[in-house]
């Protein structure tokens, strides 16, 4: 059934108008003389001059975590590539001279132009090496080739631009626990595990 | 110096005569400019927006290293939005004066240029200060052409503005712009009686058609809009119609047929519309103020009238200078504010925009105490009469310098007026929301067409019982 929206009762001081406008005319005057006395009020930045602070949780281009010695933490397990509903991660495994860890990516592209910045690839990942915080919302590149970053624009990241809490962030070189971090690496902290040093006994865990 | 005072005395008539036409339409083009930015940065600020602000003139002034310059490449100077008008008539000037096939070429070069030419010949009827007679019995009108009907006239042009919308609507032979103008030539019948029935009150109680008489009138009794309310709002009204402006634009319509009449234009031709519009919008506010604010007169109050004007010129003149300081001082006020507002944001032209509000700030004061300055060494110095007691006594004044100085306040105060109300239609646009079409109609026929009638009746009725005879 149709809904009938009823129209508004208007009595003799609506339908003169004249006083109504005037109280529209207070109603635009009021923002007119905020506009110009109170310059904090406007909603708006000055892009570019001024770029508008964005969350840490915005979905931006995406980064590549790092251990402590600067290798992708990534493992090249493909969950990220075949959760992507893009199709736009494109991943090629090869083995990782670490004993503990099976492969390591050779190749790890992310073509923008593809990318829907839905973020299931940061939930995918198993071991947290995919994360989209940082704050780059704006791309441009002057061919579709700019668009498709690598794994060194992937890794290229300053410590310094995430907050210093994060310790998992910070373990990356230059970090403020890079030191501890590499300690925890190459230590043997990890209980039963072998030194990472080592080429060619990977049977740990 | 002193026989060319003679000679200018002599024949100050003649002089008048020549430079008004020429100065009075240049003086009101000059404030088209200043209309635009009133309506972008009016219309940005009532929406709470900042508007158009960017563009400007950069100056690298690395070989003055002042107060305004800097390391961070000179001084930006945007003008509160002015420069826009600069960069928007270059933009125009150099786009292809395109001519769609399918137009009716020579109407369709011609049509953009009636508003503007109208517009310019609707300075001439308008009285701009109060008549003078010279020293040597000269009499100078204020009017560049001064006609028994002169508010026929006006109206006339003023109407005829229409024929410009309605040609380029129909020589453009494109839908949009036919239907365009279709409506502004059904709206222009529809309001252009009741607008002059509205007038009809007015020119009754004055009794003459002259503009000039109509503000004389105003200065012996009282302004129009004391004595006509109701004309006064229904004229208000015509003139929004007139003027093809919001809420009764509807000849533009932007939402439902694209650009109305200038669909089809663009570049320098769709620009003199928009001039066209601009300079109707000034005339029409002028016109406003010539009947029902009193025109010239600075006072709604019988007895400071011209006479009173010239009487107390140097008083006048002070207190003018002192309002325009005090306005300067206000204009200083909220630029340090945003000066400061600019400081402490985290923005990478914060050094620019800084030294940009500190150069308003200075020469505004620097403005402001002139201003006052000047005020106070013409309210010492100078005397209309040389009495005893003031600097100037014995010194032989030029006679006609009072009739010159009160003529320029009087265009002043005219245009003042003119540029408050011109401000009323930028406030009103952003306020309002555009009539349908159908009850543009029935507003004008049914609703304004009766109260200027009633309104006609009852004032000559009262005017009758006032004035007898």
């Amino acid at each position: 059934m149709a809904k009938t929206i009823p129209r508004p009762e208007t009595g003799l001081w609506e339908q003169i108008y004249v006083i109504e406008i005037m109280k529209g005319l207070r109603t635009t005057f009021g923002h007119l003389f905020k506009s110009l006395t109170d310059p904090g009020h406007f909603p708006t930045t000055s892009y570019p001059e001024e770029i508008h602070d964005l969350p840490r949780d915005y979905r931006a281009r995406h980064r590549l975590m790092q251990r402590a010695d600067g290798s992708p933490r990534c493992v090249a397990c493909y969950m990220c590539s075949t959760a992507c509903p893009a199709r736009c991660i494109n991943i090629v495994a090869e083995e990782s001279p670490d004993a503990n860890i099976e492969k390591r990516p050779a190749k790890f592209e992310i073509d923008l132009l593809l990318c829907v910045f839905c973020g299931y690839c940061v939930e995918a990942c198993p071991c947290d090496a995919i994360r989209m915080d940082t704050k780059i919302g704006v791309l441009v590149g002057d061919n579709r080739a700019d668009f498709v970053i690598d794994k060194a624009k992937l890794m290229d990241w300053k410590p310094a631009d995430y907050p210093a809490d994060d310790t998992q962030s910070q373990k990356a070189p230059g970090g403020t626990l890079n030191a501890q971090a590499l300690a925890e690496l190459h230590g043997g902290t990890r209980a039963g595990a072998p030194t990472a040093t080592g080429a060619g006994h990977g049977q740990g865990h | 110096m002193d026989c060319c005072l003679t000679w200018a005395s002599a024949h100050l008539a003649q002089i008048v005569a020549i430079l008004l036409p020429i100065t009075m339409p240049l003086i009101v083009f000059q404030l088209l400019p200043l209309v635009v930015v009133m309506e972008r940065r009016g219309a940005a600020f009532i929406q709470d927006r900042i508007g158009p602000h960017r563009a400007g003139l950069h100056l690298q002034l690395s070989s003055v290293k002042g107060v305004f310059t800097g390391e961070a490449g000179g001084l930006r100077l945007r003008a509160f939005g002015l420069i826009y008008n600069l960069t928007d008539i270059v933009k125009g000037l150099f786009k292809e004066d395109f001519v769609p096939p399918f137009a009716n070429k020579p109407w369709y070069l011609i049509a953009p240029i009636i508003p503007v030419v109208i517009g310019i010949l609707a300075t001439a009827v308008l009285p701009w200060f109060a008549p003078f007679t010279t020293a040597y019995g000269q009499t100078v009108s204020g009017q560049i052409f001064a006609p028994e009907v002169g508010l026929l006239l006006l109206f006339a042009l003023s109407s005829l503005s229409v024929y410009g919308i309605v040609l380029g609507s129909w020589a453009s032979n494109s839908k949009y712009s036919l239907l365009g103008g279709m409506r502004a030539s059904a709206m222009l019948i529809s309001y252009e009686v009741s607008m002059g029935l509205a007038i009809l009150g007015m020119l009754l109680i004055v009794g003459s058609f002259s503009l000039t008489d109509v503000v004389e009138w105003q200065a012996n009794h009282t302004w129009g809009i004391v004595v006509q309310p109701v004309g006064f709002l229904l004229f208000l009204v015509s003139m929004f119609a007139e003027t093809c402006r919001t809420p009764f634009d509807v000849t533009e319509g932007d939402s439902e047929i694209v650009g109305g009449f200038h669909t089809e234009y663009a570049g320098i031709r769709f620009m003199l519309f928009m001039s066209g519009e601009y300079f109707h919008i000034l005339v029409a506010s002028t016109l406003i103020a010539t009947l029902f604010l009193g025109g010239y007169q600075l006072l709604p109050v019988p007895g400071f009238g011209t006479a009173w004007l010239k009487a107390n010129l140097p008083l006048v003149v002070c207190g003018f200078t002192t309002i325009t300081a005090i306005g300067l001082f206000v204009a200083v006020k909220l630029i340090l504010g945003r000066r400061a507002h600019w400081a402490k944001r985290n923005s990478t032209d914060t050094a620019l925009r800084v030294r940009e509000y500190s150069f308003y700030a200075t020469v505004l004061s620097l403005a402001a105490v002139g201003a006052l300055a000047l005020g106070i060494a013409v309210a010492a110095l100078w005397h209309p009469q040389p009495v005893s007691g003031t600097i100037a006594a014995g010194t032989a004044i030029w006679p006609n310098s009072v009739n010159i100085v009160t003529a320029i306040l009087q265009i002043h105060i005219l245009l003042g007026k003119a540029l408050l109300l011109a401000g009323l239609f930028v406030w009103v646009r952003w306020t309002v929301p555009r009539f349908r079409y159908d009850q543009i109609m029935g507003l004008g026929w049914k609703v304004m067409l009766n109260v200027a009638l009633v309104n006609l009746v009852l004032t000559a009725v009262i005017a009758k019982l006032v004035k007898g005879g």
